[in-house]
């Protein structure tokens, strides 16, 4: 039986604002497609461009940023950081052919559980038109 | 003498003012600057044959001597030998000779304190590009019909690279040779910057007559170094002529123009997404994991290399992590110095991917790198 295809997303959420706004939106029960796979990190300043190279080349359709907002970073500048390793992500893989879908980069705070699971279903809805990565293996699942 | 100023100058020494590439200045500015302990250890290129030099550090004049002449088919860069200086020697001087490439990848490297500019005085070298060893023998078989052994001299004159052997001499254009396939490394044909006015002094034969060489003057170690060497009566100056200064301007502008030409003819923007994503894949595939492009690569700074990191040689990937973080991670310092395509035994075109990365990089942060220390690198977050 041919199953519909959902990507896969690596979602990367800081320790004390996105993770817990994830955490709200399973709380609440605000249905969201099962297209996530979360990685808690402690801040997003965290998030090495290695972790998102890694990603996309073992199998991930797009990997989003996620942290606290701007100005509320738990650890000060954490989130400015991230914004900037962001901004050169996109050019690199912009350079290589990847289209602007696959790296996205959201604030969300510890509330906005509704929001957050807003924001995966659009996601996964724009991954979907867009189909696989081309950086996918073959032989990956 | 006042910063700012243009001469011409020459070496007293007859011996060193024949042999050297254009009345010997550069030799006995390193010399005396061993000799009147302004710096502790000199870096030079050593002539092993028109084809190859290998750099040396050392505090013995003899051995600086022996050094001069400029060495057009030895495309090194020096930057890493002067971290290897302050790495044994953090609080040593030193000097040495510096083409723009050269002294841009020392400045990224002070920028990020492998290396204290403060006690490194750097003469420049104004550069027109230079050739690579292995083709440059087979343009001398093909195009000039002359054994590579029996060069003794190169020279090049208005546009033209001479070559002479003891029993003739021989000239071609260097754009019929371009076209040809020879000629410059085809990263020289696209950089634009020919004088280093971010050395100290800037030393070339563009507007001197022959056996001297012309010099500007841009800091005060500059200043130091022209004073010690006259004060040691090691060389000999005089003002530069209008007509010469002239002449300086319009060769760099001219060459500056060349180089934009290049520049556009090379990176022709690959506008198809997917098409930009083959090429990469295609590109990168032939990689056998040697590392080499990272060893000598001038601008690279990492005490533990952040490039491999996140890679293994086992890894199948569609396309190398190792090289994409070293796009990533040079993308706000690459000079274009095209040290990676040299070495790169799978000949894989490093420089162009980096600089097809670098020229996004640096035109969205409006940074150019190896220019000054006023500007912090681009990666620094405000
Ligand atoms: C590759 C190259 C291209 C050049 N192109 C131009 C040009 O287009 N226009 C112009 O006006 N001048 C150019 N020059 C500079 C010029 O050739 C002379 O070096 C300069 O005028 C100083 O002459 P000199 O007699 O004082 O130097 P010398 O006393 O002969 O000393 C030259 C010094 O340069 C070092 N050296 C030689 N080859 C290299 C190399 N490949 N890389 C680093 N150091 C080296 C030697 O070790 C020596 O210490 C170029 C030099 C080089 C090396
Ligand atoms: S703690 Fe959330 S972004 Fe730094």
């Amino acid at each position: 039986m041919e199953e519909e295809w959902t990507p896969k997303i690596t979602l990367f959420c800081c320790n004390w604002c996105s993770y817990a706004g994830s955490d709200d939106a399973g709380v609440g029960r605000k249905q969201q497609p099962p297209s996530t796979r979360t990685i808690r990190v402690m801040c997003s300043g965290r998030t090495d461009p290695g972790f998102v190279l890694t990603a996309l080349m073992e199998g991930s359709d797009a990997v989003l940023f996620t942290g606290c907002h701007i100005g509320d970073c738990h650890y000060i500048s954490g989130n400015y950081k991230a914004k900037k390793r962001f901004e050169m992500l996109k050019e690199i893989l912009d350079e290589i052919g990847l289209e602007d879908e696959r790296l996205q980069l959201q604030w969300i705070s510890a509330s906005e559980g509704s929001e957050f699971a807003e924001y995966i279903r659009k996601v996964t809805e724009e991954i979907k038109a867009i189909g696989p990565s081309p950086l996918r293996q073959e032989w990956m699942k | 003498m006042n910063i700012g100023d243009r001469i011409v100058a020459w070496s007293k020494d007859e011996e060193i003012k024949k042999e050297g590439a254009s009345g010997g200045l550069v030799t006995s500015l390193l010399t005396a600057a061993l000799k009147g302990e302004l710096v502790d250890e000199v870096i030079a290129l050593q002539k092993v044959s028109e084809f190859e030099g290998v750099p040396i550090r050392t505090s013995n004049v003899d051995e600086v001597i022996k050094c001069s002449g400029s060495l057009h088919a030895a495309p090194i860069n020096l930057t890493k030998f002067a971290v290897r200086f302050f790495e044994a020697h953090p609080d040593g001087t030193l000097a040495l000779p510096a083409k723009p490439c050269d002294a841009r990848g020392i400045i990224e490297q002070a920028k990020r304190k492998k290396i204290n500019l403060e006690k490194t005085y750097l003469i420049g070298l104004n550069c027109g590009g230079t050739m690579p060893p292995i083709t440059t023998m087979k343009m001398l078989e093909k195009m000039y019909e002359i054994n590579p052994d029996d060069v003794i001299e190169e020279e090049i004159e208005r546009g033209k690279l001479i070559f002479k052997t003891e029993k003739e001499e021989k000239a071609i254009s260097i754009d019929e040779l371009e076209e040809a396939g020879y000629g410059r490394r085809e990263n020289c044909r696209y950089c634009e910057t020919n004088i280093p006015v971010m050395t100290d002094v800037a030393c070339g034969n563009w507007g001197a007559g022959k056996n001297e060489t012309f010099v500007e003057i841009f800091t005060e170690k500059g200043l130091k170094l022209m004073n010690n060497a006259i004060e040691l009566g090691l060389i000999e100056t005089a003002p530069a002529t209008e007509k010469g200064i002239k002449i300086r301007e319009k060769t760099n502008s001219v060459m500056e123009k060349v180089a934009k030409k290049w520049h556009k003819k090379i990176f022709v923007p690959i506008e198809d997404r997917l098409e930009r994503f083959h090429y990469y894949m295609d590109v990168m595939e032939d990689c056998i994991d040697c590392e080499a492009c990272k060893y000598v690569c001038p601008v690279c700074a990492c005490d533990e290399s952040k490039c491999i990191d996140f890679y293994d040689p086992m890894d199948s990937h569609k396309i190398s992590i190792y090289h994409l973080v070293r796009l990533l991670h040079i993308s706000d310092s690459c000079i274009g110095c095209g040290q990676c395509t040299d070495v790169c035994p799978a000949e894989i075109p490093l420089t162009i991917l980096h600089r097809r990365m670098a020229d996004r990089i640096q035109a969205k942060y409006d940074y150019i790198p190896g220019m000054d220390m006023k500007i912090p690198p681009s990666f620094e977050v405000e």
